[in-house]
């Protein structure tokens, strides 16, 4: 769960990012202070094969890689199109732009302002997740998931 | 006068392109060479070289029941021998790809016999017996219809078809069935249809360039090629189609 309060934006990227790319991005993105939370979204890539008659077997995938972060390593669980973001206040945007434009060189890119974080769980949420479900975690991800999120120390 | 059939409305290259593709006189261009082989070892139905399975005997060694219907119609030479049937089915991605589902269906409909194709929104499927099916898709896969980058031969996981491109420009694939090698840029598929590993790559070629791509898709895409409100005519004729289905929803009864 976000708090209200704090304003949002998306980037949403022309083509879905390599990790190389999403590295790089993320890395331009810690560097400008004032970013509370930052949420990966694209299509799931599972080290199995989740369906079908090679069902269970490995699915090595080359976009599923571990990428540095700051100073911390983190598996990528999904191919990178989109990254929400949840920001101290309006002011970094401008900042954010210009830090992730050398970035996007090959493919376009945009950073819409709005609200794409769940502020309130929903009757769904409750249903799917209980009344103890991790409230950081819910509107953003699984609960239940085992991962867990990935602190950046550092950045303020 | 002999009825010539029309094949579909529209005025834009799009339109042209579906009627190109659906006219079986109009002999679609061979873009590359895949191998029986190969196109076995990407179907994953049989090893390659194996005879073919059977689920009944063949027709000549069988008794038939007297009926007008058998007389009229040749069996397909997969049906003659009693072949199984089996499938192939294909992902099209949104972005210019050169065929779409609902152009395979009416192609497949128009140009093969003996065949059972399914429509889905992002993916088709044509089943047959299995002879008659390796002969059909060679030109599904050798001809203009397909695409290395844009085209996905996916039995199942097939979610791409509306999913941005990745970088390389290669329809998104959670199995990766097919990888671009970056040196050659040469498409490589190395999972057959459902994800299974193959023993070796198949090569099937080089995706083809973004200006072939725009001239001969059959796909309408306001932002990468044409859109589907520039074809007036189009739009007609799919008004009158919806219009009629929504009377006859109703039961009109004529007077």
């Amino acid at each position: 769960m976000t708090e209200a309060t704090f304003p949002q934006c998306r980037i949403d990227s022309e083509r879905f990012m390599n990790p190389e790319t999403t590295e790089r991005l993320l890395n331009q993105i810690i560097s400008v202070p004032g970013v509370r939370r930052m949420v990966l979204n694209g299509p799931r890539l599972p080290a199995t094969v989740p369906f079908g008659p090679a069902k269970g077997s490995a699915n090595p995938h080359p976009m599923r890689k571990t990428i540095k972060v700051g100073d911390q390593e983190m598996e990528l669980q999904v191919h990178v199109g989109t990254v929400l973001l949840e920001l101290e206040n309006c002011d970094v945007i401008p900042a954010l732009r210009a830090a992730i434009e050398p970035v996007f060189k090959d493919f376009s890119f945009r950073i819409k302002e709005g609200r794409f974080m769940k502020t309130e769980p929903s009757l769904v949420d409750y249903c799917k997740y209980g009344p103890n479900a991790d409230k950081d975690m819910i509107g953003l991800a699984d609960p239940n998931s085992k991962s867990r999120p990935v602190i950046i120390q550092g950045t303020k | 006068m002999a009825y010539k059939p029309q094949y579909g409305p529209g005025q834009t290259s799009v339109a042209e392109n579906r009627r190109k593709q659906m006219n079986p006189d109009h002999k679609l261009a061979k873009l590359r060479d895949v191998s029986d082989k190969d196109l076995v070892l990407c179907m994953g139905h049989r090893a390659p070289g194996s005879a073919y399975p059977s689920c009944h005997p063949p027709l000549s060694e069988q008794q038939e029941p007297a009926c007008p219907i058998r007389k009229l119609v040749t069996p397909t030479d997969g049906a003659k021998a009693g072949d199984r049937v089996r499938y192939i089915q294909f992902s099209d991605s949104m972005y210019n790809a050169p065929c779409q589902p609902y152009q395979r269906s009416y192609l497949e409909a128009y140009r093969f016999r003996g065949i059972d194709p399914g429509t889905l929104s992002g993916r088709q499927i044509v089943e047959c017996r299995e002879r008659d099916l390796e002969k059909y898709a060679k030109e599904l896969v050798g001809t203009e219809l397909f695409d290395a980058a844009l085209t996905g031969i996916r039995g199942c996981t097939v979610h791409g078809h509306s999913l941005r491109l990745d970088e390389n420009g290669m329809m998104f694939d959670m199995l990766q069935r097919a990888v671009l090698d970056k040196k050659s840029g040469v498409v490589k598929i190395v999972k057959d249809q459902v994800g299974v590993p193959l023993d070796s790559e198949v090569k099937i070629g080089k995706p083809m360039d973004a200006k072939w791509l725009k001239a001969n898709t059959t796909m309408y895409h306001s932002v990468s090629g044409i859109g589907f409100r520039d074809d007036p005519e189009y739009v007609e004729y799919i008004q009158r189609i919806h219009s009629l289905r929504v009377k006859y929803g109703f039961m009109p009864k004529e007077a």
